[in-house]
């Protein structure tokens, strides 16, 4: 699938392609990285997600590289904002620029202890954030899916320049019982491959092959291995069509 | 991305909004021509061709050939056609073959259905209702891995479930050898042998017995359960690079989908 930059009209779609030519997200989110580096935010434990106060310069870096959401304005242009699991051990772990408190001391968590706390929230965290980390690494956007109905749903670059293309599914490469039996029937693919259908994506399913590491340390992330494959359905009247116009062009 | 506004989550609903993307719509439409009030009328073609059955085969030998349909229709050995059940019922359905037994019976389109029901002759009902959704939209359908023709194997080096075709100087018992291994395809359909059904070529006037090359996909038909990623992949290990889809038969209701590998690009 081509990818599908919003706008009005045909010159409004080039003008955002353009602009996520001209900032890659690469370096939005690196220049994330060293923001926060520098100003040494923390975040802090609340329930099933991370919460942190951020203003300004960290508050634009967070909306253009599209992590999190703001809560609510708490101070004159500072907002109160959230983070879901993966998106916060993303950043402690893999990007370094972000610690979190959750003691009474205020001392930052080490990576070891968010490992066990967010697996003891969320059963399939760590291949979740797998996924999750596969796709950011690419420089994808990883959003939400649950509105789809899927897991996450992926984007080129920030949403508000262009549509998502796919709907992420997270199962296991084999048959693990902690991905919650999705896509375990037929019905199942008919219902998700339809409902993204009408939206425009297209169902990537990300299995997740822990290759026999126990997941009691986040260093067992390195040894998970990913399968990456797409369920679409295939119309053989459309197929045709366009292999007979083929034909009498010869 | 200076001015840029606010609430970039109302962004992403805008997916919903923004653009329905109606891929799904004609399906909806094939929906309401399908109802039982419309079934296909019996059809009769002006000149039929005339094949007999052969039980020990499972398959039906091309006595009368009449009709450009032969081009891509059937299996040649030894200069005769022979034609899978399900080709043969698929040419009976449209009027255009007459089937007789041994004794130069005519057998009837119910024998046939019976027949097909039975499973016993390579084919089954739902295989056979894939099969004919495909031929009548103009695919060219063989079972997988059989010849079309014994030049074919020759120019395509494939290793091919026919027996002693290389040995075009050995004439006595070619036949009967080729005929022995044709049948351990067209016998009893094992539910649980996990191959491709039919190798598929898109609609090609072009089409050779004789140089076939490549189908365009391998269809393999979803028997009961929804394949795991384990099955899949061993489908694809059969298939030595060529796309699989797999087919789902619900109440006559037939979908094909795909369930390819990919890898998503690194983005800059």
């Amino acid at each position: 699938m081509a990818p599908r930059w919003k706008g009005k009209d045909a010159k409004s779609k080039k003008d955002a392609e353009a602009e996520a030519l001209k900032e890659p997200m690469s370096k939005i989110i690196s220049q994330l990285q060293s923001s926060f580096v520098q100003s040494n935010t923390c975040g802090f434990l609340s329930d099933n997600c991370v919460h942190l106060a951020v203003q300004g310069e960290q508050l634009d870096l967070l909306d253009k590289a599209c992590f999190g959401r703001p809560v609510r304005i708490v101070e004159k242009d500072m907002y109160w904002f959230q983070l879901t699991l993966e998106e916060a051990f993303y950043l402690c772990y893999f990007l370094k620029c972000l610690e979190i408190n959750g003691r009474a001391d205020d001392s930052p968590l080490s990576n070891e202890e968010l490992w066990r706390y967010f697996k003891s929230k969320k059963e399939a965290f760590p291949c979740f954030y797998k996924a999750y980390s596969h796709l950011r690494i690419k420089n994808w956007v990883v959003r939400s899916g649950a509105q789809y109905g899927v897991d996450f749903i992926v984007y080129r670059h920030h949403p508000a320049l262009v549509h998502s293309e796919y709907g992420v599914l997270v199962l296991s490469h084999d048959n693990d019982a902690d991905l919650n039996g999705r896509l375990s029937v037929w019905s199942d693919v008919h219902c998700s491959t339809r409902l993204l259908g009408s939206v425009a994506k297209t169902l990537l399913v990300l299995y997740i092959n822990k290759n026999g590491q126990n997941d009691e340390s986040p260093l067992c992330l390195a040894n998970y291995t990913i399968e990456e494959r797409t369920i679409s359905r295939w119309s053989p009247e459309q197929c045709r069509e366009s292999s007979v116009l083929t034909f009498l062009d010869l | 991305m200076e001015g840029k506004v606010w609430g970039y989550s109302s962004n992403e609903d805008n997916d919903d909004v923004d653009e329905v993307y109606l891929q799904n719509a004609s399906d909806d439409e094939e929906d309401l021509h399908s109802t039982s009030s419309s079934l296909p009328k019996l059809q009769f073609r002006n000149v039929k061709s005339k094949c007999r059955w052969n039980e020990e085969m499972g398959m039906a030998e091309v006595i009368e050939k009449n009709g450009k349909m032969w081009v891509s229709t059937g299996i040649v050995r030894s200069g005769k056609i022979y034609t899978s059940i399900e080709e043969t019922l698929y040419l009976m359905e449209l009027g255009a073959l007459h089937l007789v037994d041994n004794e130069d019976r005519s057998i009837s389109l119910i024998e046939m259905y019976k027949k097909v029901a039975g499973g016993k002759y390579g084919c089954c009902w739902e295989l056979f209702e894939a099969y004919r959704h495909l031929k009548s939209l103009g695919y060219i359908i063989g079972r997988h891995d059989v010849a079309w023709s014994l030049k074919s194997i020759r120019s395509s080096q494939k290793p091919v479930a026919v027996e002693g075709a290389e040995e075009s100087n050995q004439q006595v018992d070619t036949s009967s050898k080729v005929e022995l291994s044709i049948s351990k395809l067209f016998g009893e359909l094992k539910i649980n042998d996990l191959k491709p059904d039919f190798d598929i070529y898109l609609p090609d006037s072009r089409f050779r017995k004789s140089s076939p090359g490549d189908p365009n996909f391998l269809l393999y038909l979803s028997r009961g359960h929804l394949p795991s990623r384990a099955e899949i992949e061993v489908l694809e290990k059969q298939c030595e690079g060529i796309p699989l889809k797999v087919c789902l038969v619900t109440e006559g209701r037939v979908s094909f989908f795909s369930f390819d590998k990919v890898e998503l690009p690194i983005l800059p």
